[in-house]
């Protein structure tokens, strides 16, 4: 198994820069996610691991060999397509053996080989069906046994499950994320599903406008974002504009319209300068007024519930805190709120994140 | 849904259409059939003899025989550079595509007659005169090429790449992935535009009138020839064995490409 590097990677399409300077490493055996909305660069970048772009400027790095220039077929990149590519005037067994027989392997060992990994993906018994007469599921499956049998040194994911429907996404989600631990395979997964990269993820990138914005943990991505547009982009968040105006033991005193609020921080941050506050809807409880000033290490803020939509297990009210505020909350679903009520609004210091406000 | 009215205008619509098409057909057939001396019809009985006239005379037999291999290598050389300029033309043709789309299919517009014309002037401008056969099969290639090349893009069009880049993805050399992938996939097209081609060459007249030369007569021009000195039903059955082979093409086209090119999505 061997370790991706993207070094510096660029690539430009006329005036336009679909790829700008992006670094990342993915370890031998982890599988890092490339998160981003589309158009972001994603999957140029994928297609440039593959050899089906040329960067413009930068080397791709695959063990310990510069494929940069490598044409596609001597990559031993193993790649899922997002509509999965299949050959169409080819049985499964067929597709599946097509990378194995354009490496020479004689006829016994192919058989082998494609009869095994059928049987790993489960689809054994259906090697002589045509794509055509197979459930989206198991086109999928298809797709991962003719990457895999080759046992390439990495293994490409576009957008594999964007073309499935929401329930079967959710159980290829699993069973993906088991087959790349048990196969313990270098993975690229690119995909605009943030559910879908904190899920599957040892790591996860968030690209935006074709530059890296943040590559970290599932759980530090979405709890310690570092921009305001990985804030915005991963699950819900309100954001409030704030003024860094002093510290308070490890807490970041902010100034918002809201009131002063006490907030984790980038450590980049420092007195005097503007920041952004992001604070999830799941973190906010909703109150009876009365409790006053906050108490070590939660925030109190008052406000008038707005809205109030059921969502079955959840709750979902919008709350005027002051200053022009509307925070979004996420109550459980018996919370007995209703529209017009005055509330209380609290959140844990540590629940609330600021960071530095910049375009990004 | 049809009111019982209309459908009986339809169905005499359709049958008046069909006649039209079919009528000259039934009488060139009934016309070879002729037990008389003169082509006319309705035949004068029925008989075989003008077919075994036709295969008496050396110079039917070997006009046909001259057509064929002709037409055979017409569809041969317009297959493959007309494959190929669909492939180059729909992939990479870039902002040259329209224009060199209708070059490529400026064959069709242009009356045979001018290129014929036009071929026969060039061949003497390079000394060329006599091109007998060479010639034949240059100016034939020429008018078949848009057949293939149309024929060809119009299933390239639709053609997925992501398949060409899972081939190579999967370590196939670009040719390799020609012959395995893309071409499984479009010989749909190809074939049709081959078939076109060669009944194409068979038929034409205009192109082979002006270059064919002493002992280089395809069969129309054999048949012109003919027709101009004798009336008699030898003409006729010329006509009948090129509408035989052009029944015996549309099955054979049916049975290679018909029903599988659709499926395939791609071809």
């Amino acid at each position: 198994m061997a370790s991706l590097r993207l070094q510096g990677l660029t690539k430009r399409f006329g005036d336009v820069v679909a790829v700008h300077e992006l670094t990342l490493e993915v370890p031998s055996g982890e599988l890092v996610a490339l998160l981003g909305p589309s158009g972001c660069g994603k999957t140029t970048t994928l297609r440039m691991v593959a050899g089906f772009d040329v960067p413009t400027r930068g080397r791709i790095v695959l063990g310990d060999r510069d494929i940069t220039a490598d044409p596609p077929e001597r990559r031993d990149c193993g790649m899922v397509f997002q509509h999965y590519a299949l050959f169409p005037h080819l049985t499964v067994e067929q597709n599946v053996a097509f990378g194995l027989e354009m490496r020479g392997l004689r006829r016994p060992d192919v058989e082998r080989r494609v009869g095994e990994i059928l049987e790993r993906v489960g689809l054994g018994g259906l090697g002589r069906r045509y794509p055509r007469q197979l459930s989206g599921g198991q086109q999928q499956r298809t797709a991962l046994a003719r990457a895999l049998v080759i046992s390439p040194r990495v293994l490409l994911l576009d957008e594999p499950l964007a073309n499935l429907d929401a329930k079967l996404r959710e159980e290829m989600r699993f069973y993906i994320r088991s087959l790349q631990r048990e196969f313990h395979i270098t993975t690229l997964y690119v995909t605009h599903d943030q559910a879908e990269a904190l899920v599957l993820a040892d790591r996860v990138a968030v690209l935006m406008n074709g530059r890296l914005q943040q590559v970290g943990a599932p759980e530090e991505i979405y709890h310690r974002p570092r921009t305001p547009a990985v804030a915005a982009f991963i699950g819900l968040t309100n954001l409030l504009p704030g003024r860094v105006t002093g510290r308070s033991g490890e807490r970041l005193v902010l100034e918002t319209p809201a009131g002063t609020v006490r907030a984790a921080g980038a450590p980049d941050l420092r007195e005097g300068m503007e920041a952004m506050l992001s604070v999830r809807p799941e973190h906010i409880e909703l109150d009876r007024p009365g409790e006053p000033a906050s108490r070590d290490g939660v925030n109190r803020l008052r406000g008038v519930v707005q809205e109030r939509t059921f969502l079955g297990s959840l709750i979902d009210f919008r709350v005027d805190v002051g200053g022009g505020v509307l925070l979004r909350v996420q109550g459980r679903g018996g919370a007995p709120q209703r529209v017009g009520e005055q509330v209380s609004v609290s959140f844990d210091t540590t629940a609330a994140w600021a960071l530095p406000r910049r375009e990004g | 849904m049809l009111r019982r009215g209309e459908r009986v205008w339809l169905n005499a619509a359709v049958a008046l259409v069909y006649a039209f098409l079919l009528a000259p057909i039934v009488i060139v057939v009934l016309a070879a059939l002729n037990a008389g001396a003169y082509l006319r019809f309705p035949p004068e009985g029925l008989s075989l003899r003008w077919f075994v006239a036709f295969a008496q005379s050396r110079s039917f037999t070997r006009s046909l025989a001259f057509s064929l291999k002709l037409a055979a290598t017409a569809t041969v050389l317009s297959t493959v550079l007309g494959t190929m300029a669909s492939l180059w033309l729909v992939r990479f043709g870039g902002r040259l595509r329209t224009t060199l789309r209708i070059l490529l299919t400026a064959p069709l517009a242009v009356p045979g007659i001018l290129t014929g014309i036009a071929l026969l002037i060039f061949f003497y401008a390079l000394g060329w005169g006599k091109t007998g056969f060479g010639g034949l099969v240059i100016g034939h290639t020429l008018i078949c090429i848009p057949y293939v090349f149309l024929i060809t893009s119009a299933v390239l069009v639709r053609f997925d790449q992501s398949l060409e880049e899972a081939a190579r993805n999967l370590g196939a050399s670009p040719f390799a992935t020609f012959r395995r992938v893309t071409l499984p996939l479009i010989k749909g097209g190809v074939i049709s535009g081959a078939i076109f081609a060669f009944v194409t060459s068979y038929d034409e007249f205009n192109i082979s009138l002006l270059l064919s030369g002493v002992g280089n007569t395809p069969l129309p021009i054999q048949l012109f020839d003919y027709l101009r000195f004798s009336f008699d039903p030898t003409a006729a059955v010329a006509g009948t064995i090129s509408i035989a082979m052009a029944v015996v093409v549309v099955l054979l086209t049916q049975r290679l490409v018909g029903l599988e090119s659709l499926y395939m999505g791609g071809g």
